[in-house]
């Protein structure tokens, strides 16, 4: 078992320091993690003391330009499960919002320190595209050597193809949340658990 | 000679057993996890254990190793595991892999000086991981309940079983059978246990960390019996059991319902 900080840690990676021969083109999912990454990555390469001295243009940054290839608000969904029953739709949105918040807080952090000289690739897609459920597997070049898998569930929404799911070395991003939060949910409530969430610890993460 | 293993067999056995009996407390996981009220039990003994003597001396070794040394060690334990994915390669039929796992353990175990130098990955030879465990998985054994064991923490009741079996591959493993030779294993295992010094703080914040482990665990060893291409989670269940799309609140459900 490898925990979680070091799997979110990767996740991290994957998206800055990756060195593509080419540019992909188009809206599937293998392009977009391509593109996204690499964009957010050459952005922040390029003007990395700035965004050093003002951290807060970097969470828009990522805002910007990860969140639209996210589905986050479904993640939210699967990983709140039964707990989220009954519960009114602007709390539910309100925790969507928080997971999202520090995510991105967290990946901002995470690209200031981690930087080039690591390496992506995409694996060859395997049978068509499922507009459910479509897997695009990844391998990322750890900095103190070998390798690490990182997949990502995409599925198609009506804004086009979107991921929700992140799979590192097999462990899935919401199957984990959902076995923490859905018990904490059901025992100290949704307000509890916003809260924390708000106030920046995301005990999953550290 | 062999009551050692014979031991840890017992152990093993008196579990199983044991673990018929007390299921009674939670069960946050009936499907992978019918022995919770056993294992809980169990991780919270390792949990001690760990505070009290292993997790101190694993912070000592790791403050005064230096990080060269700590990967020295690390490529040293990993080749002597070359034998046992050897044979459980050959076990599953794959017969190429194996081909390239022999040739690293003969080029580690001598240009490497005893496996401290992994220069076989420098020379382009793939790393594969195999156990017990996983061909007895691959020859149908697939769904095996979760299991903490005693000291050696996350398994199953496979793969607790495989590990034994794997003990007789392991050209160490063999001699402890012979002469009990411990001080390997428990060099070994504070080596291990420094490796995931970094992440004692998910644990410790963990809502619950018992079941953070075992999910961890579970997912991991999922992903290296399918050698990297395992099954995605059940999302349509996810979906499912999950609270009403927003468009389609029919406010049917009220607050506090029988979730459960």
């Amino acid at each position: 078992m490898k925990s979680l900080s070091i799997k979110i840690l990767l996740l991290y990676i994957c998206a800055i320091g990756l060195v593509f021969d080419a540019k992909a083109e188009g809206d599937d999912p293998v392009s977009m993690v391509i593109n996204t990454t690499d964009g957010i990555f050459s952005e922040v390469n390029d003007n990395l003391e700035a965004y050093q001295a003002n951290p807060a243009d970097l969470q828009a940054l990522v805002r910007s330009d990860l969140l639209p290839i996210l589905d986050l608000h479904y993640s939210a969904r699967l990983i709140l499960g039964r707990a989220g029953r009954g519960i009114e739709k602007d709390k539910v949105d309100a925790f969507a919002e928080a997971m999202i918040n520090l995510l991105v807080s967290r990946y901002a952090d995470s690209l200031l320190q981690f930087r080039s000289t690591e390496q992506l690739w995409v694996m060859p897609q395997r049978g068509e595209l499922n507009e459910k459920l479509t897997r695009v597997r990844t391998r990322v070049r750890l900095p103190q050597g070998g390798e690490a898998p990182v997949d990502y569930a995409f599925h198609k929404t009506p804004e086009g193809w979107k991921a929700f799911d992140i799979m590192v070395e097999g462990i899935s991003y919401v199957t984990t949340y959902r076995n923490q939060i859905m018990p904490e949910v059901q025992a100290k409530g949704i307000d509890s658990v916003i809260e924390r969430l708000n106030s920046g610890e995301m005990k999953l993460a550290d | 000679m062999q009551n050692k293993p014979a031991v840890f067999f017992a152990i093993l056995l008196s579990l199983l057993l044991s673990a018929c009996a007390g299921t009674q407390n939670r069960h946050t996981d009936p499907v992978n996890d019918p022995w919770e009220g056993l294992n809980r039990k169990t991780y919270a003994f390792n949990d001690g254990l760990d505070k009290a003597i292993v997790r101190p001396v694993a912070v000592a070794y790791d403050k005064v190793m230096p990080d060269p040394a700590k990967r020295g060690v690390g490529n040293f334990f990993r080749n002597l595991d070359a034998p046992v994915t050897y044979f459980n390669q050959l076990f599953q039929g794959k017969i190429g892999q194996s081909g390239a796992t022999l040739a690293r353990f003969f080029i580690n175990s001598t240009i490497g000086l005893l496996g401290f130098f992994d220069v076989a990955t420098k020379w382009g030879i793939p790393y594969y991981n195999e156990d017990l465990g996983q061909t007895l998985a691959t020859w149908g054994i697939k769904k095996s309940p979760y299991l903490v064991l005693p000291f050696l923490g996350p398994s199953s009741g496979r793969d607790g079983i495989g590990r034994l079996g794997d003990s007789f591959l392991h050209p160490v493993g063999r001699a402890i059978h012979k002469r009990g030779v411990w001080g390997y294993w428990i060099f070994r295992g504070i080596d291990t246990r420094a490796r995931y010094l970094d992440q004692d703080a998910d644990l410790r914040e963990a809502y619950d960390p018992y079941v953070l482990m075992r999910d961890v665990w579970l997912q991991n060893r999922e992903y290296q019996i399918y050698d990297g291409n395992p099954p995605m989670a059940d999302y349509d269940l996810y979906l499912e059991e999950s609270y009403p799309e927003p468009e389609s609140e029919s406010g049917t459900e009220k607050p506090e319902s029988s979730a459960e």
